[in-house]
């Protein structure tokens, strides 16, 4: 017959199977096969087919589900003590399954609270201020090309306005009630009686008071900063200078660009760390040294600026009326802008736009401190998800695996009368309570990794009592969810057992969990990709940390000498010299304009009409032997020779770059000067790293002409290797008694190297924790495959053994598949993080090379691992005696 | 007698079951009412109301044997109980009576 060949799709019978009551199932199949026996001989089989998916999804309604014989509930309830208590008794009677369990699932919880906490501290950014609706940053979008940006994305924006903005959005614009300048992360040295040190700070206008909500502990928020010569402290630095004393009407001194002297009128709350606005002082914004001299410029852009709206004004009007303003006060400069570099008309030039202080952190076009792309959350939740599914199956998995010793008690509660639904309630029951333990497990390590975690993320997150219960609350739903959704596979198959195969002893069926291969290749490539990953950038951070930089970087101190850009500052390092030349520990001192990694300048210049460039460093006649730095040939600067203020020592790269073959007969014209040959070439040094491994070594050269080159705003000084905490507190002795007012700050030159390379050290700390991570992740899947694995070939091994397996044999048997496993993972993995790798390297123009045996080692590694894993379950299957397995047969 | 009540669906099922006797399975109830009422009912329709009906008790079901047809799947066939022919006469009865109180006008014109 015709009909034999159509057939209704198997997937809706299997749907039918599932939500329809047993008792009515038979029936309902069968009126529907037999309509569609009917309609596929009157329209087609598509058509029929098409007719019994529609006929079937329409029995799925309430009045069929309902069918359903849900008076087991009752039952159900009954029985949940005793689910309980079977559920704990197998969760301590296997041990080792139930660690995995449910370490597998807590750090996928884990992973779910920290991104959890992650984006909570996003969204509370900012939130805490009382007239945050009103309060608004003013951005500008200019029309970069004319002063130099890339055409083709010409607009940029940014935070800083001209100074006289504010005062003129107050005087003309009705809607604003309070406006205040905002220019952070200013530092300099704040002096009271003996006290000095560098002190970070904010300048700010008066309203900064009425409009933001930080509390002000001390002194009156209307009459703060009436006076320019006011301070105001946050409670940490009021401590580290009055102790226990009243700082109210103390004056100390700022350097502020020169001397202040000010007055503390107020105490006010340090920022929380989910503040878009940091600080630890507040200053008139007066005291800019700036401030003068752009009272009345619109053309300089350089003021961050806060306004606040009254309660009812509408915030859209302001957007034209900004713009009318900048009409009005910078329309003809515009204009003169717009002419002298060629701007086509219509283009528009400079225009303001409000942004919502809540906005500011996420707002990443405009560049602020701590702003964050919203990116990361989205990025950061989806891993937590992918680790989350991850862990469900892998539970999943396992749970099959140990299915076989559940099989006889299923049996048992079969016989005695349970329902099929009982049963699986009772495993859905035992997943959630082992959920709700991994939960316990992941908020403990949640509360270990935090610090680790916000030092990625740089984030300050820290547990509060709101927090707990948030994450407590989350933790638990999540942990719900996860048991049922986890629970609901295994519990299926487990509650579908027929009795009386099973307690008659013969299992024969396979657990079908096809879909665990595919996942374990994704994990173990996932590893794989990570382990390279690792290993590549161990490697790099090895090379770059111990690579010879062509100078000696240990014990070597660099200390800014306070005394800004002036002849004061070359006085400083002379004087200190001399007063520590009596120090024995202390080698040599040497000055110069910009420590490593504190800085640099490079000047481009015209030599025979072709552009060059150059870094310059001002440098005194004891910098080369400081550093110990190599001249190839020529000499050192001589103080005694007038003639060498006007001298340059050139390195190698320079040389090449200029294409000189006897470098010491020629003159270097870096100040362009036409009357003279320029800077006679004295010395020739060998090229050394001044600057990150990440650049080539460029041109360069040492001057000892302070006015063009910069003045010694840097000392740094060589000391001996034994006692140098003694040492640096001689020094620092020293330096008290010759610039009390001064506060010593020094760093080692070879913390400053290595920082260069922080961010990366902390990429690879990430990159360290997660590739541990993954391989436990992946292990536990491979764990549970192999489980399978092992139970659905037990009786093949015990026949195996009979006929006369050895243990190896049978141990390579049951484990080489895994091997074809981890291959595939790896030549998927392999090509991946070189790709990636090759992307990162190219940050560094000095480079290890990613050779075969990296990939070689960790591919090695990746395989012992995967056979550590496998061969547990492969060598207890191998131990089995076959009696057991094969006695029923 | 009137402690339920029957819709208009359901008395129209239950008539069939009544009809159909040996023969009232769901597909042909379905196929019945399409030739003689020349409606189209859907299958879950029929189901429903028919399980509905069991509940109140004026249908009672059983199993039939298996044949080839339908890959072996046997039907199940519904018969109506006493109640439920005392309660499709009742109704008839009420209609009647009912019908009886409608002025005549075309009996009395002629």
């Amino acid at each position: 017959m015709k009909e034999s060949k159509a057939s209704p799709p198997l997937w809706a019978i299997r749907f039918l199977t599932w939500f329809c009551p047993p008792q009515l199932h038979e029936a309902i199949e069968g009126d529907l096969c037999e309509q569609f026996e009917s309609d596929a001989s009157a329209l087609g089989a598509s058509r029929a087919r098409r007719n019994f998916v529609f006929n079937t999804l329409r029995f799925f309604r309430p009045s069929i589900l309902m069918r359903n014989n849900f008076s087991l509930n009752l039952i159900g309830t009954i029985m949940i003590s005793n689910y309980a208590k079977v559920a704990i008794r197998n969760i301590t009677r296997r041990k080792l399954y139930s660690f995995i369990n449910a370490s597998g699932l807590s750090i996928g919880i884990s992973f779910c609270i920290l991104i959890y906490l992650f984006i909570q501290d996003e969204k509370s950014f900012d939130q805490f201020h009382a007239d945050k609706e009103q309060i608004f940053r003013i951005d500008e979008t200019s029309y970069t090309p004319w002063w130099g940006g890339d055409p083709s994305n010409a607009y940029r924006q940014s935070a800083y306005l001209p100074l006289p903005a504010l005062q003129a959005m107050k005087d003309e614009l009705p809607e604003v009630a309070f406006g205040t300048h905002y220019r952070s992360h200013w530092s300099g040295a704040l002096r009271y009686e003996e006290k000095v040190f560098t002190e970070n700070f904010a300048l700010v206008g008066p309203d900064f008071f009425k409009m933001f909500s930080f509390p002000i502990l001390r002194g009156n928020a209307e009459t703060l900063f009436r006076d320019k010569n006011e301070i105001v402290l946050t409670p940490a630095i009021a401590k580290k200078y009055f102790g226990d004393d009243d700082p109210i009407g103390k004056t100390v001194s700022l350097f502020i660009g020169e001397e202040k002297l000010l007055t503390v009128t107020g105490i006010i709350d340090a920022p929380p760390a989910n503040s878009s606005l940091s600080f630890a002082m507040l200053v008139p914004i007066e005291n800019d040294p700036s401030f003068e001299r752009n009272r009345n410029r619109w053309g300089n852009f350089g003021f961050p600026t806060f306004i606040q709206l009254h309660q009812n004004a509408d915030v859209r009007a302001l957007g034209p009326k900004l713009d009318q303003l900048l009409d009005k006060y910078m329309g003809e400069k515009l204009d003169e802008w717009r002419k002298e570099y060629n701007v086509p008309v219509g283009t528009k030039m400079l225009t303001l736009q409000y942004t919502n202080l809540s906005d500011i952190h996420l707002k990443t076009a405009v560049s602020w401190h701590k702003v964050s792309d919203p990116q990361y959350s989205i990025i950061l939740g989806g891993i937590g998800l992918l680790i989350l599914i991850i862990a469900c199956i892998n539970y999943v998995s396992l749970s099959l695996t140990t299915s076989t010793s559940r099989r006889i008690e299923v049996g048992i509660r079969k016989v005695s009368g349970a329902y099929r639904g009982q049963l699986v309630s009772q495993f859905g029951v035992e997943s959630v309570v082992l959920a709700l333990l991994s939960m316990i497990i992941a908020i403990t390590l949640v509360v270990l990794f935090l610090p680790f975690f916000n030092s990625f993320a740089e984030r300050s997150i820290s547990l509060t009592f709101e927090n707990v219960i948030g994450i407590a609350s989350f933790g638990f739903g999540l942990s719900v969810m996860i048991g049922l959704l986890a629970g609901s596979y295994p519990s299926l198959i487990l509650s579908g057992f027929k009795p009386a195969t099973v307690l008659k002893g013969r299992f024969t069926s396979r657990l079908q969990a096809g879909f665990t291969k595919p996942l374990v290749v994704i994990q173990f490539a996932l590893s794989a990709f990570l382990i390279i990953s690792s290993v590549i950038m161990f490697k790099q951070m090895r090379f770059i940390t111990t690579k010879e930089l062509g100078y000696n970087k240990e014990q070597l101190l660099s200390i800014p000498t306070q005394a800004g850009w002036s002849e004061a500052s070359d006085n400083v390092v002379k004087q200190f010299r001399q007063a520590l030349s009596v120090e024995p520990s202390v080698v040599a001192v040497a000055g110069t304009t910009s420590s490593f990694n504190k800085g640099y300048s490079k000047n481009g210049y015209k030599i025979k009409d072709e552009q060059k460039s150059s870094y310059v460093y001002a440098a005194d006649p004891f910098y080369i032997s400081t550093l110990e730095l190599k001249l190839i040939s020529g000499r050192n600067f001589d103080p005694a020779i007038a003639a060498d203020s006007s001298a340059v020592i050139v390195n190698e790269a320079l040389v090449k770059d200029m294409g000189w073959s006897d470098p010491l007969n020629e003159h270097l014209n870096w100040t362009e000067d036409s009357a003279s040959l320029g800077y006679k070439v004295i010395g020739v040094l060998k090229d050394y790293h001044f600057l990150s491994l990440e650049e080539t070594i460029d041109p360069m050269f040492l001057t000892m002409d302070k006015q063009k080159a910069g003045y010694l705003t840097t000392m740094l000084v060589r000391i001996k290797p034994d006692d140098i905490p003694g040492t640096v507190a001689r020094m620092q002795q020293v330096w008290r008694g010759l610039y009390p007012d001064k506060p010593f700050d020094y760093t080692f030159v070879e913390d400053d190297v290595s920082q260069q390379y922080e961010a990366y050290q902390r990429w690879m700390g990430i990159m360290n924790l997660s590739t541990g991570f993954a391989i436990f992740i992946a292990c536990l899947g491979l764990f549970g495959l192999s489980g399978i694995n092992a139970v659905n070939r037990t009786k093949e091994v015990g026949i195996r053994k009979v006929m006369g397996a050895d243990l190896s044999q049978i141990f390579l048997l049951l484990n080489k598949q895994y091997v074809w496993l981890a291959m595939i993972a790896f030549a998927l993995a392999a090509p991946a993080s070189w790709y990636v790798m090759v992307q990162w390297l190219a940050d560094f123009k000095y480079r290890i090379v990613i050779g075969w045996e990296l990939f070689a080692v960790s591919m090695f590694a990746g395989l012992f691992v995967a056979m550590a894993t496998v061969s547990f379950h492969g060598i207890k299957a191998a131990l089995i005696n076959p009696a057991e397995t094969l006695k029923y047969e | 007698m009137s402690k339920e009540y029957l819709g208009e669906f359901e008395e129209l099922v239950l008539t069939m079951v009544g009809i159909l006797q040996e023969d009232a399975y769901g597909n042909a109830i379905v196929t019945e009412i399409r030739d003689r009422m020349d409606r189209d009912v859907n299958l879950s329709a029929v189901h429903v109301t028919l399980y509905r009906l069991e509940d109140k008790g004026l249908v009672k079901s059983r199993m039939g044997g298996s044949t080839n047809e339908r890959g072996g799947r046997r039907k199940r066939i519904f018969t109506i109980t006493n109640a439920g022919l005392a309660m499709l006469r009742s109704l008839k009865e009420v209609r009647l009576e009912l019908w009886k109180l409608i002025p005549q006008l075309k009996i009395v014109h002629s």
